[in-house]
């Protein structure tokens, strides 16, 4: 499963982080995901986890990417 | 021959006589988030404007329209060319006031503020604040547990986050705090915009004295010192004394005036709906969640405003430009298109994607710190005071404009 991160609609609520630390990380500075314009993997066994955060995301700034 | 007037059914529960009935006045043409009963049947209005009005207009003033669902407030919300926040957030917006930087401009202008204001509010700086709000809370708390009951809103819910906002962040003198609390009060719900005006700048000479006081001083690093750094535009000018004034004046805003109201509303509906109290009792790792929740459903920022900068259509109402357009953030976030049961409050709720601290670049700075207050004040207080309730013969009584308060909330245990 992988995972896009929108470079502009991601704001730095910080959600994603919070339901899914494994998968998603913050930019120590300011907070944003720091894989914003990205895609990325998420690791096995953590799809139920990404989920939550793409679904908290108040921006819908996280798409699955079809593979 | 086709009959114009009956090819789209009339919905009963949206004529005007339905809505004067039901609400008191035709909130889809003439809403006013000022009127008594919108503060009244707040719920009520919210959850019926969701599902059944997309769009609705005010005339109160010079007008404005509320956009109501969440699709749309978030489509507007990071449209920021089309929605602009340049004219101001406020509706009818009273004359004299400073635009407040950088809650009332667009990018580029708002990102480079951001850019340099963010680093002080992240996940990871707030978390350094974690222990001083912690303690913050248990000596409020140590002051009215004897007693056996308090009244929340005055001996708690503003303070705290007064407390935790000067403290850590701003650094001025907490004797100070009781007249700047109250100038952002009556300079966000004074029934008369003559006198809200006159608290807004009471506001701004008070921290407009204390930055220029501070200019003085040897640098301590802190958001004080960023400000008084300030900003270079993408123009090349370097950003006036008075718009970092506003800066001081916006955070400070944000910091005092809305927390308060998602507090008091998670320990009244923790008060009343014992199974959810339990459920946190039992389980304290839960009230992270349950934060969530009563931000989604408690919202302190009702509706903040943009000013269209071209024709544009929401949902099929047109909206001309220069008009002024409320994101209603409070109904977004109970959308019934995009969850469950919106209207019930469950500290259990999975995926919660609210707006309750905005959408688009100008989301709440704050939202880190203000998630870290109510944390610690749920967690220190129930276990501290775990047996709480209302106060018998009392009921919790509120204020709404763009922004809901609570003005009281008796608690005993």
């Amino acid at each position: 499963m992988k995972v896009h991160i929108d470079e502009v609609n991601c704001t730095g609520h910080g959600r994603c982080a919070k339901y899914a630390p494994n998968v998603f990380r913050l930019n120590d500075e300011d907070g944003y995901n720091a894989d914003r314009g990205l895609t990325i993997e998420v690791p096995a066994g953590e799809e139920k986890n990404a989920m939550l955060g793409v679904k908290s995301c108040p921006e819908r700034a996280i798409t699955v990417v079809e593979e | 021959m086709n009959d114009v007037s009956t090819s789209t059914p009339v919905d009963p529960e949206t004529t005007p006589e339905a809505l004067i009935e039901r609400f008191g006045r035709d909130i889809i043409n003439d809403f006013d988030l000022d009127d008594p009963k919108f503060n009244e049947n707040f719920n009520e209005t919210l959850n019926f404007m969701v599902r059944k009005c997309p769009v609705v207009h005010s005339q109160v003033g010079r007008g404005y329209y509320l956009i109501n669902t969440q699709d749309e407030v978030r489509a507007a919300a990071q449209d920021w060319k089309t929605f602009s926040a340049a004219q101001g957030y406020m509706p009818n917006r009273p004359e004299g006031i400073p635009f407040l930087m950088p809650e009332e401009c667009d990018p580029p202008m708002h990102t480079r503020w951001r850019h340099k204001l963010n680093p002080h509010l992240s996940p990871k700086t707030v978390a350094l604040m974690e222990d001083a709000i912690r303690a913050d809370v248990n000596e409020l708390i140590d002051r009215f547990i004897d007693k056996g009951e308090c009244e929340f809103i005055s001996e708690f819910g503003t303070l705290l986050p007064g407390w935790a906002f000067f403290k850590n962040v701003l650094g001025v003198p907490l004797e100070d705090l009781p007249a700047l609390v109250n100038g952002v009060e009556e300079g966000t719900f004074a029934p008369d915009l003559e006198e809200r005006s006159r608290h807004f700048k009471g506001v701004f000479e008070y921290l407009n004295k204390h930055l220029t006081w501070r200019a003085t001083q040897p640098s301590r690093g802190d958001l004080i010192d960023t400000i008084l750094a300030g900003v270079t535009y993408d123009d090349g000018t370097e950003a006036p004394w008075d718009h970092k004034v506003s800066v001081l004046v916006d955070l400070t805003f944000g910091g005092i005036a809305t927390t308060t109201f998602v507090m008091g509303s998670a320990l009244h509906h923790l008060a009343t709906n014992r199974d959810q109290l339990k459920m946190l009792i039992e389980d304290p790792s839960l009230i992270e969640n349950a934060v969530e929740e009563y931000a989604r459903f408690f919202p302190p920022v009702v509706a903040l405003g943009r000013t269209a900068t071209r024709d544009v259509e929401v949902a099929g109402t047109p909206i001309k430009e220069g008009e002024f357009v409320m994101l209603t953030y409070a109904c977004a976030s109970r959308d019934p298109r995009h969850m469950e049961e919106p209207e019930k409050v469950d500290v259990r709720r999975q995926g919660i994607p609210h707006s309750t601290f905005g959408v688009g670049p100008h989301r709440c700075i704050g939202s880190n710190l203000a998630r870290l207050e109510l944390t610690a004040t749920l967690e220190e207080w129930l276990k501290r005071m775990p047996d709480f309730r209302i106060k018998e013969g009392t009921e919790p009584t509120y204020v709404t404009g763009y922004l809901r308060s609570m003005r009281s909330l008796y608690l005993e245990w």
